[in-house]
């Protein structure tokens, strides 16, 4: 009771002491802003790392993943060999023979996809523990447990008791939805009893495989499916290298297909992750900067008031009490930042991370709860530290020097900087103010670095704009193809546009005098030899290299046999630029030489080429859209309306502008958000330093007014002393930016697991990057304005009064 | 705007400097005035010391004169031009040009050489280079401290100093000399020589208003005193003579 009285007392008596909180409110809300920005980010960049990959690894250590899903032709192996395969060395744990069949199928009348399904007798096993989250088990005939989450009733997708019409079999059997199973690495997408199975592979294809919009994939009948766990299987080469033992260890022919568990471990790796990146470089910049502006905060309170510090320590305060009282300056203004932070830094993390939550298919994500407590404490504890350097050297200063050193810079420091000044033919209030840095080395150098961080992201959010725009536009193309030609979603409810209206509509586009390309894009899932599980090809009618593609190596197919493909391509298949692949579209098999490799972000390989390179692709099923190229001065709207009169409503085929990705507008907003948030806390940065600096010299600035120096002059020598700075910052910071923006494209490249065009990083031409270095002068002036306005407006009278 | 125009000549036709007409500054509302209703002129060429104790708003007097604030009421008039409703910057585009100021401490900036301390008001009004130097090296002989033209204030004496303010304060050719304390923080013999170089500036035809309170001092060298006693003007004698 009696200490607590005397704590008080005491805190009372620092707090007058030292000024306290409320005589700084400006510092106070400088302080309170950076860490509120700083916290902010560093939650939201806490929040991306969590939720990158984790809930895919979670899923697949307790559900026991298969790392491969190997399809064996049931005729060449047999069920002793395939058992004997458990137990080669490498495999730590295995499933099946699971029989599988590959059907095409409807629902509700509409066409519900080619299904693969396989035979299990219940949801559980060593390897790919299924999770079912609605319904039960197949446990009888014509029962069917679909993958993924059942749709919403009403929705037209698949629910509970709906009816699944197998269309590619003879008599078109039918099997009801009695359940939904979650397969973390996705080996089937639906399952069916083990006797189900066999009548399935047993019955006799429809006569016409009519209806089915993908291909009939050959051996896929009559298959089984073995799923495995291997001690090394990090990498598609290590998972390769296990499915050649299991391939050697059956007669030659028996694999048909590996499905690595790296391809879904790739697709679960949503938006949020890709922007991680650049989030954790913008979390990084705000946490040096708020570690150097509190410090500076702390420091400059500490110089400005060393006398008072001296005669309080004269009068009996103790080094202890001085370092709480300076940390108790800082403390309410961090603490109510670093609250203040977490709540945005939670609602920022919302939308990002909400758009990735489609992609892991394991529902909603939300922060975790150690980001929303780690993001503030930390930043706390470095505002502490930050604080207490200063503080404890105020606590070391005995009184005598505390009095002498007064409030006045060492004498001597920026002698020379003045001499050169006054021979420079520089206005002189500019001279001064362009010389007045160097009395104060270390406070010019946090302005510096804060200037510099604060240039660094502006710099750096352009350029990443930049890049991401230039990869949005190698992937929606809307700059070459501001039109698209698709099926008219409120045309007619048929399958496909018929080859006549296909004709028709090309008839259209021909009789628009802005037509300059177009061009026909034709999609399907093809097998190519060496890549199990199915590639995504695009296949182009004609001449598609207009389009513009992101090439990042090689060139774009200039001659028949030629095809590109994305990065993920060559890391599944282990091939290279130059190597020939084998591709079955289903209905003819080519060889083709891959010339190039684009851009197509994804874990999931894809494959591009001309329809002449790639047989059976060409059909009105798999036609998917045109690109449509205008001629200079043809305005993109002004066009799709044209073409859309004449083609009149309810036309199978209607012009659209290109959908931009969600991903990309996201992921802009929240760029030029950090980016402003950082270089408001920069200029804040620069307010304060000039703050401290204007108030330490206000006697000085008091002489200069009574010796003739007018507000404007005054003004220009204030914003002179952060000009010089600004100026090195703006020379450091823009090769910085330009590092940091090619290490984070590449970053989000490597998310994505694609290599990138060099051009996405090649956004600096140097006048552009003049011109953006200049951020540095505009974070500088911006800062420095309001201080030295109310300088310059100060009466001098006052000033000179403070001896 | 009026400011702009050159005084000289109203100064010439009335000879006033000086001319306050019930000045009053009061710092806080509600609470007493530092100057209360003073009324005052000063002729040209005159000396007028300025005596009163501590507080007794002598500093705040100086301050009106030179611009360097506002009163509360009243009117200040310097050679002929009110300057109590000017602008910031027409305020010290007229102190540059029409007042110098000499300060108990100095007030010398102390990362500028004595050379550019001299220069710089010269130099914020926009005079010529080669003028101002040749101003600044004349000035600088007449204070005796040409050898310290390279040197910093920091390192020079507490008279050295005072005269460097001296010829600062002159640099610009000022109708009005003003000087708060100049001696206040000098030991007695070197606040006698910067005694005698105000007064030859003033033989020299140099107005010169003197805030003190030695009185020895005032006695010696000004015509005229006058005595502020809270604010207020008690008493005005010329050459130890009531007025
Ligand atoms: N800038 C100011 N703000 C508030 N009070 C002031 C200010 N300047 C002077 N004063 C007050 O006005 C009175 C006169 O002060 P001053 O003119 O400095 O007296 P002197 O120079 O005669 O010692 C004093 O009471 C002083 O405290
Ligand atoms: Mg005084």
């Amino acid at each position: 009771m009696n200490r607590l009285t005397s704590a008080r007392r005491w805190l009372a008596a620092i707090r007058t002491a030292t000024g306290g909180v409320r005589r700084h409110k400006l510092q106070a809300v400088v302080i309170g802003a950076v860490l509120l920005i700083a916290t902010a980010s560093a939650t939201l960049g806490f929040a991306l790392l969590s939720a990158s990959n984790a809930p895919f690894q979670h899923a697949f250590t307790a559900q026991r993943g298969a790392h491969a899903a190997v399809g064996v032709d049931a005729a060449k192996a047999s069920p002793a060999q395939l058992a004997a395969t458990t137990h080669l060395p490498g495999v730590t744990a295995a499933a099946g023979p699971f029989g599988t069949d590959t059907v095409a199928t409807a629902l509700g009348g509409q066409l519900f996809g080619q299904l693969t399904l396989s035979g299990r007798a219940n949801p559980g096993g060593p390897v790919d523990d299924l999770v079912l989250s609605a319904g039960h088990w197949a446990s009888g005939p014509g029962q069917l447990v679909l993958d993924g989450q059942s749709a919403p009733p009403g929705s037209g997708g698949p629910v509970l008791g709906a009816t699944v019409t197998v269309t590619s079999l003879r008599g078109q059997p039918k099997l009801t939805i009695v359940g939904f199973a979650n397969s973390v690495t996705s080996t089937a997408d639906g399952w069916v009893t083990p006797s189900e199975i066999t009548q399935l592979q047993a019955t006799a294809p429809a006569a016409n495989g009519q209806g089915t919009r993908h291909a009939q994939v050959p051996g896929a009948q009559a298959s089984t499916q073995m799923l495995y766990r291997f001690t090394k299987a990090a990498s598609f080469s290590q998972v390769r290298a296990d499915v050649a033992t299991v391939s050697r260890a059956l007669p030659s022919g028996a694999v048909t297909g590996t499905v690595s568990w790296l391809s879904a471990a790739n697709e679960s790796t949503g938006n949020g992750s890709i922007m991680e990146p650049f989030v954790v470089a913008f979390a990084l910049i705000g946490l040096i900067m708020a570690v150097l502006i509190v410090g500076n905060v702390v420091s400059g309170a500490v110089v400005a008031s060393y006398q008072r510090i001296g005669v309080l320590k004269s009068l009996g305060l103790t080094p202890g009490q001085v370092v709480v009282a300076y940390l108790g300056r800082v403390g309410w203004p961090a603490l109510a930042g670093a609250l203040f932070g977490v709540v945005a830094g939670n609602l920022l993390a919302l939308p990002v991370l909400n758009d990735s939550a489609g992609a892991y298919g394991v529902g909603r994500q939300s922060v975790p709860w150690w980001a929303s407590v780690a993001a503030p404490l930390g930043m706390l504890a470095l505002t502490g530290l930050a604080a207490a350097g200063p503080a404890i050297r105020a606590g070391r200063l005995s009184a005598v020097q505390a009095i002498a050193a007064g409030r006045a810079p060492r004498a001597g420091r920026g002698y020379a900087a003045h001499r050169l000044a006054a021979r420079l033919r520089l206005p002189r209030p500019l001279g001064l103010g362009l010389a007045a840095p160097f009395a104060r080395p270390a406070r010019t150098l946090v302005g510096l670095a804060a200037i510099c961080f604060g240039a660094t992201a502006v710099i750096f959010a352009v350029g990443l704009s930049s890049s991401l725009g230039r990869a949005e536009q190698a992937q929606n193309h809307s700059a070459s193809a501001p039109v698209v030609m698709q099926q008219n979603v409120n045309g007619p409810q048929q399958q496909f546009p018929s080859a006549a209206q296909d004709a028709a509509m090309v008839a259209v586009l021909r009789a628009q005098p802005g037509t300059a390309h177009y061009v026909a894009e034709y999609d399907n899932q093809v097998k190519v030899t060496g890549l199990a599980g199915n590639v995504f090809a695009r296949v182009y009618g004609g001449d598609a290299a207009w389009i513009g593609f992101g090439q990042i190596a090689g060139h774009w197919p200039d001659g028949p046999g030629q095809i590109d493909v994305n990065t993920a391509f060559l890391t599944q298949s282990g091939l290279a630029i130059g190597s020939p692949v084998t591709v079955n579209t289903g209905t003819a098999q080519v060889t083709a030489r891959i010339a190039g490799e684009v851009f197509d972000p994804g874990g999931h390989p894809d494959l591009f080429g001309s329809a002449g390179t790639l047989p059976g692709m060409a059909t009105t099923e798999n036609l998917s859209q045109y690109y449509v190229g205008l001629k200079p001065g043809t305005t993109a709207s002004a066009y799709r309306e044209a073409v859309n009169r004449a083609l009149g409503t309810g036309n199978a085929w209607q012009a659209y502008p290109p959908q931009g990705g969600n991903f990309y507008s996201i992921a802009s907003e929240l760029i030029g958000l950090l980016s402003l948030m950082v270089a408001v806390a920069a200029g804040l940065g620069v307010l304060n330093t000039v703050l401290m600096t204007t108030r330490d010299r206000v006697h000085d600035l008091g002489v200069y007014k009574a010796l003739g120096m007018r507000p404007r002059q005054l003004l220009v020598m204030v914003l002179g002393w952060v000009a010089g700075p600004a100026v090195i910052a703006g020379a450091i910071a823009a090769p910085a930016a330009v590092a940091l923006n090619s290490a984070t494209v590449r970053a989000m490249a490597g998310t994505a697991h694609t290599a990138i065009p060099a051009s996405f990083t090649a956004v600096f031409p140097p006048s552009r990057l003049a011109l953006l270095a200049l951020a540095a002068l505009v974070i500088a002036v911006a800062g420095a304005f309001l201080p030295a306005s109310w300088a310059a407006r100060a009466r001098p009278a006052t000033a000179l009064r403070t001896e | 705007m009026r400011e702009r125009g050159r005084f000289g000549a109203e100064m010439t036709m009335s000879g006033e400097v000086i001319r306050l007409d019930g000045v009053t500054k009061n710092y806080q509302a509600g609470g007493p005035p530092a100057l209360d209703n003073v009324h005052l002129r000063v002729t040209a060429g005159d000396v007028l010391a300025v005596m009163g104790p501590s507080g007794s708003g002598k500093s705040t007097l100086l301050n009106l004169v030179a611009g360097l604030d506002r009163p509360t009421a009243g009117q200040v008039a310097i050679a002929g031009r009110r300057i109590d409703k000017l602008s910031e910057t027409a305020l010290a585009r007229f102190r540059a040009r029409h007042v110098g100021i000499i300060f108990q401490f100095f007030n010398l900036l102390d990362d500028l050489t004595v050379e550019d301390n001299v220069l710089l008001p010269a130099q914020l009004a926009g005079a010529s280079r080669r003028q101002a130097r040749a101003r600044a090296d004349e000035l600088l002989e007449r204070m005796g401290i040409t050898q310290y033209r390279n040197a910093y204030p920091a390192r020079m004496s507490g008279g050295q100093r005072q005269r460097v303010a001296i010829a600062r304060a002159l640099v610009n050719s000022p109708e009005l000399l003003l000087a708060d304390e100049p001696t206040g923080a000098l030991d007695t013999a070197t606040g006698q020589q910067i005694a005698g170089l105000l007064r030859e500036l003033n033989a020299d035809g140099q107005t010169l208003v003197l805030v003190t309170h030695d009185r020895s001092l005032a006695q010696r060298f000004a015509a005229r005193t006058v005595e502020l006693v809270d604010g207020q003007l008690m008493s005005d004698t010329a050459a130890g003579v009531p007025a």
